[in-house]
């Protein structure tokens, strides 16, 4: 029997459209995610089989609707919500760190926000300053969101079921480059085997995409990606490389990832989002403070430098992590 | 529905309740801060914003609720939260941050949060406002006949939040009320010189939605105002908006010297005490007697002093509880 | 003595409870500042020296003269501000004692209400704005400001031949007159004034007229609407309502038509009247909740001929035309 193939997108959309079969209370809103199928695909489909009650457009009101969301979650529904751009997040940042994910906890427990915010991250296509962050690192560092980063269509959709059926306030971040989307450069690794029966993938399990000795890479998203390709690039130099997928940062896969410094003793973490005072900050933190001991050299980071995201494609280029910068830091890191 | 006699003792009944729990929270918050004053000191650390003087309000719209309308509030929360029906001692020992408040001390005097009344506020302002369209969403989706009310003050008007929220209520038709509680200042900002518009009610146009001022004080106005719109929202019209004109007797926190206001005009709102100008309505009527407006205050006392002994002597949570409660399972 | 105009703009805009049952619109204050600044420009244009203005929380003559441009002198009548229509009729006693030649009402039947009650001999100019006036007129605030002028100045006696006296009703209590009506008192079924409008019309009890007019919207309708109203001009009207009457079906608000059944009806000349019956009650003077009745208390409602003082706009206008007023 053939696999399955699934771009990212799709995967999403399907992993939303069984959800809201088996569940009468889960929704969508969002800007454009009704007739246009969302920007980057992710509710394609679902308003010609939902109809408009269920996939609402909305006006362009980030704080309210966000916001509207968290009022139809304490009230027993299960809102999936779009945020455009993660840029976006600005304009409705209260509602999402001040309410959406302080309400039960203020309320002792008493009231929940089952609710899903998802939204589009990443760059490398020259939309600049303002439509290319990742910022996964801003929204995990406040406490009552999980933050979850798939990198592959399979991942995609059990993901998202798990962060639909779960009854914390979830981000799901989707990069705009794994979507399989046909108007931005071809990505091969954005399209990918999707069982059809419903599946979930527990928050806090990080993925082995690789495994390897000689040195770990801790990442996720786009950067998996690339990850990959340089990985493949360094067993033709004898260097293996172990590829860890995150796919959660609340919560964290603690165990894997120091399994995996304590078995390669050497660890790169390759990280979109700007590198100061986040995600790479943090793991490297954590590995010096549990594993120090099992280093055979400093960590490295290869992030986005603390430079706004330029638009001209050279300088693009430039400051985000390619696969050559990452194979030049593993064999760097080997070296020592 | 007229305003008949059993209706205005009840409304009488919630202003003297609300009254009577905030002077005494009032007495209760300073205790432990003084002589010099320190907001961290004594059972009642933190901020506080009271609610006396804007009684007729929160009785007069919450008197057309049921337990199961949500109703989203703000800072200042007390008058609505009572209104709705609150076990006071719940009430009270959250503002003394125990464990056995409403929220187990997590969110005190500024989140309080009670589910079985679908109660919900915070200290964002306009923060609460698109919870409620939230709130009437779900419920139009589920095709009840439910009523989400927002409480907010003449500063929150003026917030993205608000625009957005009244906006999106009146393109998706929803059960909401909104109820601008307009005591002519945001903390120290008198409203003249905040707002473009004299009223909100003018905003109501901004937004296709129906919306009328009222007198604040007189809670025989709020009370058929919100009815109106209430019953409008519960039969499937759609979203309205109140501007209620109120006055704040307290400051806008305890603590607030006030330093801002015309001098005088204190003394002149106080001339306008809503359970004053209710109760001489009913004694015009001959539906009330002193005897009876001192039972009810002796009731209320006791009430409130039942649960300020309950706070008293309830216990704290354990410190290591702090760490409880930010996700359902992890 | 130098000429002086008062005016009172009345800023209450949305106290109506009937915009959240009847769909009616808001005649917002911007409006009334252009109208506003509309008069002072009519005044200063024809050399009125001097304009005496009601204060008002909202600013509405201070904001009007903002882009005015106008040489006049503007003060304000000292009153302090209870944000009621007392206001309105303190700042007309005030411009009474001033000696203004007139006043400008900016303002539906209820400002014109309570300014009548202090004008006394000093003609109103009465501008509408709100919703479904009857007294005020719907003229262009220019327009009203040119006629404010004439009548200043006294051009060619337009004091005699372009003001009349409109009629009133007036409600007394234990035979004292307590307040005044210059449209319709409805005794309603309340007992309460609380938000001040009417809007039940299952609760209306007695309707008084004090003239009917064709194609009117409000409480008033229920009386103008009956075919032998258009031969009554100038006589009052007492309309009984209650089950079992002549029906009829009628705009009782914007968007609001509802039927109406009448029991009697009686005309009125000057002097004739009623008592208040079914206390306790509510009166609703010129659609507003205004006078709770209780039990025991005698209150008649009769028509009067010595209500205000009015400008007739169009024949002050022409008047002064006449005269040759607007040749320079």
């Amino acid at each position: 029997m053939a696999e399955r193939l699934l771009t990212t997108a799709k995967a999403i959309s399907e992993a939303i459209a069984q959800e809201m079969e088996r569940d009468d209370r889960v929704f969508v809103m969002g800007e454009d995610i009704g007739a246009y199928g969302g920007i980057f695909g992710a509710t394609q489909g679902l308003l010609e089989k939902f109809g408009p009650e269920r996939v609402m457009d909305t006006p362009i009101s980030e704080t309210g609707f966000i916001g509207a969301g968290v009022g139809a979650a304490t009230e027993g529904m299960r809102p999936i919500v779009e945020l455009m751009f993660v840029d976006f997040f600005g304009v409705a940042m209260d509602q999402i760190y001040n309410h959406m994910a302080k309400i039960h906890y203020m309320s002792g427990g008493n009231v929940k926000v089952p609710m899903v915010l998802m939204t589009a991250i990443g760059g490398g296509y020259s939309d600049a300053a303002q439509h290319s962050q990742c910022l996964y690192g801003l929204f995990a560092h406040v406490p009552g969101l999980k933050i979850v980063i798939p990198s592959s269509p399979y991942d995609a959709k059990g993901l998202m079921i798990q962060a639909i059926r779960d009854d914390d306030p979830v981000m799901y971040f989707f990069h705009k480059g794994i979507m399989g989307l046909g108007w931005m450069t071809p990505n091969p690794r954005a399209t990918g085997p999707v069982p059809e029966e419903p599946y979930t993938i527990p928050f806090g399990k990080a993925d082995v995409k690789r495994e390897g000795s000689d040195a770990t890479i801790l990442t996720v998203s786009l950067m998996v990606h690339r990850s990959l390709d340089a990985a493949e690039k360094l067993a033709q130099e004898g260097i293996n490389v172990e590829v860890v997928d995150l796919r959660t940062l609340v919560p964290l896969d603690k165990e894997t990832i120091l399994d995996s410094v304590k078995k390669t003793h050497r660890v790169l973490v390759v990280d979109e989002d700007y590198k100061s005072f986040g995600m790479s900050g943090e793991l490297v933190a954590l590995i010096a403070e549990e594993a120090l001991d099992y280093l055979d050299a400093p960590p490295k980071r290869l992030a986005v430098p603390d430079v706004p995201i330029p638009y001209s494609r050279p300088l693009e280029q430039y400051i985000s992590p390619s696969v050559d910068a990452i194979a030049q830091a593993v064999r760097d890191l080997v070296a020592e | 529905m007229s305003l008949s006699q059993e209706t205005l003792l009840s409304l009488y009944e919630t202003m003297v309740k609300i009254r009577t729990f905030e002077e005494r929270v009032a007495e209760i918050y300073y205790e432990g801060k003084t002589p010099v004053f320190d907001i961290a000191a004594g059972p009642v650390p933190g901020e506080m914003h009271l609610y006396s003087g804007q009684e007729a309000v929160a009785a007069g719209v919450c008197a057309h609720l049921r337990p199961d309308d949500p109703v989203t509030s703000t800072h200042r929360p007390h008058g609505h939260l009572i209104a709705k029906g609150v076990d006071l001692k719940a009430m009270m020992a959250e503002i003394f941050g125990k464990d056995t408040g409403l929220c187990h001390g997590k969110g005190g005097h500024m989140h309080l949060f009670d589910p079985t009344l679908h109660f919900g506020c915070g200290g964002i302002v306009g923060g609460g406002i698109p919870h409620a369209v939230g709130a009437a969403l779900a419920i139009k989706k589920r095709g009840e006949d439910r009523v989400a009310v927002s409480f907010f003050g003449d500063g929150a008007a003026n917030i993205g939040a608000f625009h957005e929220s009244l906006n999106l209520a009146a393109v998706w038709k929803l059960p909401v009320v909104f109820v601008v509680e307009d005591n002519l200042y945001a903390i120290s900002v008198p409203k003249s010189a905040s707002t473009a518009v004299r009223s909100n009610a003018e905003r109501g146009a901004a937004y296709d939605m129906p919306a009328v001022q009222v007198d604040g004080q007189d809670v025989l106005a709020v009370y058929e105002a919100a009815k109106e719109a209430i019953e409008r929202a519960r039969k499937g019209g759609g979203p309205s908006l109140i501007e209620a004109v109120c006055y704040r007797f307290r400051g806008h926190f305890e603590g607030d010297p006030e330093l801002y206001l015309p001098k005088g005009i204190k003394e002149q709102w106080k001339q306008r005490d809503p359970i004053t100008i209710l109760g001489n309505q009913l004694k015009a009527q001959g539906w009330f007697s002193d005897e009876q407006a001192q039972a009810i205050q002796d009731k209320m006392t006791a009430l409130v002093a039942e649960a300020e002994a309950f706070a008293r002597q309830s216990p704290y949570p354990a410190p290591e509880d702090a760490l409880k409660h930010v996700f359902v399972n992890v | 003595m130098t000429p002086s105009v008062g005016i009172i703009a009345n800023p209450a805009s949305g106290k109506d409870i009937r915009r959240l049952v009847a769909h009616g619109s808001v005649f917002d204050n911007k409006e009334k500042v252009n109208i506003i600044r509309r008069v002072l420009r009519a005044l200063d244009a024809f050399g009125i020296p001097h304009v005496l203005a009601m204060p008002d929380v909202f600013g509405l003559v201070l904001r009007a003269l903002e882009d005015a441009q106008v040489n006049l002198n503007v003060d304000f009548v000292d009153i302090s501000l209870t944000n009621t229509g007392e206001d309105s009729t303190q700042a007309a006693r005030r411009m009474v004692e001033n000696g203004v030649s007139c006043i400008v009402t900016i303002g539906g039947d209820g400002t014109n209400r309570v300014v009548a009650k202090a004008s006394r001999d000093v003609p109103l100019v009465p501008i509408s704005t709100g919703t479904n006036n009857v007294f005020p007129s719907m003229v262009e605030g220019t327009l009203a400001g040119l006629a404010a002028a004439a009548v200043a100045l006294d051009v060619n006696q337009v004091r005699e031949r372009a003001v009349h006296r409109a009629r009133k009703l007036v409600i007394a209590r234990e035979g004292k007159p307590i307040d005044l009506a210059l449209v319709d008192v409805v005794v309603y079924d309340e007992r309460f004034v609380a938000s001040r409008a009417i809007w039940d019309v299952e609760k209306m009890r007695t309707l008084v007229l004090v003239a009917p007019h064709v194609g009117t919207i409000g409480a008033s309708a229920i009386a103008a609407y009956l075919p032998e109203m258009l031969t009554a001009q100038g006589h009052g009207a007492w309309l009984d309502l209650g089950p079992d009457g002549r029906r009829v079906l009628v705009p009782v608000g914007p968007g609001l038509i509802a039927p109406v059944s009448i029991r009697s009806l009686r005309w009125l000349e000057v002097g004739e009247g009623g008592r208040v019956l079914g206390a306790p009650c509510v009166l609703a003077l010129d659609g507003e909740r205004e006078n709770p009745v209780y039990p025991g208390q005698d209150v008649i409602i009769y028509l009067s001929e010595e209500g205000p003082y009015v400008v007739d706009i169009q024949n002050a206008v022409r008047t002064a035309i006449e005269a040759g007023f607007f040749v320079i």
